[in-house]
């Protein structure tokens, strides 16, 4: 008698642990069905960062991280200054030149002491067919076809860019154009995050051939030197020198 | 017993099969075309952005290269968007008091990124890549339409995969001369007899059609 109510308790003991069971594992189902739902993705939108896609973790919304600032990817050490600044290697940066002001307001420089005199690379046709190129995306929109300064943007109402074609700027060395680029002048901005470097000094070169273009008379007295001997990267194929390119990063 | 059917609906039940044949090619056809249609595809889906610009404007009128703000074009993946500092340089001085432009001025003095809506957009598991398209002889306009010609952008073509499939099986009539890549009002019945030559060299370098159509081409 005492053994079959024993067993009569036993049995619904275990029946009791079953239906918890049971009620446990239809709980847990509902927990985590309310979480795959949430976390739902369609193959189409993944969750990961592709370029210019907006970021909910970084604080200004960009999933296109900058680099941290002082680090040098590899093989971008920059060590040629005359390739990579236009400047020469003993270039002081307090030094002063003398400028002049022209009808548009511009600051002209008229003298040129840090500016490298010499292309820092081999100057060939390939060099300045890649500059014409370049040439006629960046700067012809201000600087005009020839380099008068009469681009469409000029005539929309932008300032007029001081020409190439004056003794002062077929005197100027290359290394100013190089620098104006970079750092940009007066009114113009930076173009490096725009323009690599090979290709700043492609559009150097064209430059000089639209300067020569102008004034074929005076072919020998431009400072268009070259010596062969720097053996710097070749200007089309120069992706090293695109920043501005790797992840979408400015 | 009486019969629960009347004798006519045993043509009402031949009749049947061939209705229901009828209605599912109906169905399937107006699946094929509801899938393809611009309510689905978002094709020439003009969208509102945060500020109003135009191409047909800088492009068109003013004669601005496409590289000189989607400078990545040639070199990377993804055509690149022009930072608020390529804005600048020009409305710096010009516009430099229009109220369409604050919220460009906004970004250059926060420093804040304009968040522009995207107009294409490939579903992630598609692997598209600007640069090969472009240094095969692929124009903007063969995919983006007359950029040139629209003042605000919209999706000229469907995305979608029989559409991208159709020009990997038989690329070459999309193949220019490199000098029209970028003019996207290029008439292709215009080209010269020099153009021509280069564009039948450019075709023979071209990767197989096996090839192009490989499922890894576009799903890496």
């Amino acid at each position: 008698m005492l053994k079959s109510k024993l067993r009569l308790q036993v049995k619904s003991k275990k029946e009791k642990v079953k239906n918890k069971a049971r009620f446990f594992g239809f709980a847990f189902f509902l927990f985590t069905f309310a979480f795959t739902t949430a976390c739902r993705y369609d193959m189409q939108d993944q969750p990961r960062y592709k370029v210019y896609k907006k970021s909910d973790f970084f604080a200004d919304g960009r999933a296109s991280r900058d680099l941290p600032s002082g680090t040098v990817p590899r093989g971008q050490l920059r060590e040629d200054k005359a390739l990579y600044t236009g400047k020469k290697e003993n270039a002081d940066p307090n030094v002063q030149v003398a400028t002049t002001t022209d009808a548009s307001g511009n600051t002209l420089i008229a003298s040129f002491p840090n500016a490298i005199e010499e292309f820092p690379l081999p100057v060939t046709k390939e060099l300045v067919d890649r500059g014409e190129e370049r040439y006629k995306v960046f700067c012809i929109v201000c600087h005009g076809p020839v380099g008068n300064g009469d681009g469409m943007i000029v005539r929309r109402g932008f300032t007029k860019p001081p020409t190439f074609n004056d003794d002062r700027l077929r005197n100027a060395p290359v290394g100013h154009f190089y620098d104006v680029i970079t750092n940009g002048q007066g009114r113009m901005n930076s173009y490096a995050s725009m323009i690599p470097v090979a290709d700043r000094w492609a559009i150097v070169s064209y430059i000089r051939a639209l300067q020569i273009s102008q004034n074929p008379s005076s072919v020998t007295a431009l400072p268009m030197t070259n010596n062969n001997t720097n053996t710097a990267p070749k200007p089309a194929a120069s992706p090293t020198t695109t920043p501005a390119t790797q992840g979408g990063a400015r | 017993m009486a019969q629960i059917f009347h004798r006519g609906a045993n043509n009402i039940a031949k009749a049947s099969i061939a209705v229901a044949i009828v209605l599912a090619g109906v169905a399937g056809y107006a699946y094929t075309q509801i899938a393809r249609s611009s309510y689905l595809t978002n094709q020439y889906l003009e969208r509102q952005q945060p500020v109003q610009f135009s191409h047909k404007h800088h492009t068109g009128d003013d004669g601005i290269d496409c590289r000189y703000c989607h400078t990545s074009v040639e070199t990377a993946a993804s055509a690149g968007m022009p930072s608020t500092q390529t804005c600048m340089n020009c409305h710096s001085q010009i516009w430099s008091d229009s109220p369409y432009l604050e919220p460009v001025r906004a970004s250059f003095r926060d420093n804040k990124p304009i968040e522009w809506e995207r107009v294409h957009d490939l579903p992630e598991y598609a692997y598209f890549n600007h640069s090969i398209h472009i240094a095969k002889g692929v124009g903007c306009a063969s995919c983006h339409g007359d950029i040139a010609n629209m003042p605000s952008v919209y999706q000229e073509n469907t995305l979608q995969m029989e559409w991208c499939l159709a020009c990997h099986r038989d690329p070459a009539p999309n193949i220019r001369p490199k000098s029209e890549i970028y003019n996207t009002s290029w008439d292709k019945n215009e080209i010269t007899p020099a153009q021509q030559t280069e564009v039948d060299a450019k075709i023979k370098t071209l990767r197989s059609k096996e090839l192009l159509t490989s499922c890894s081409i576009c799903h890496r």
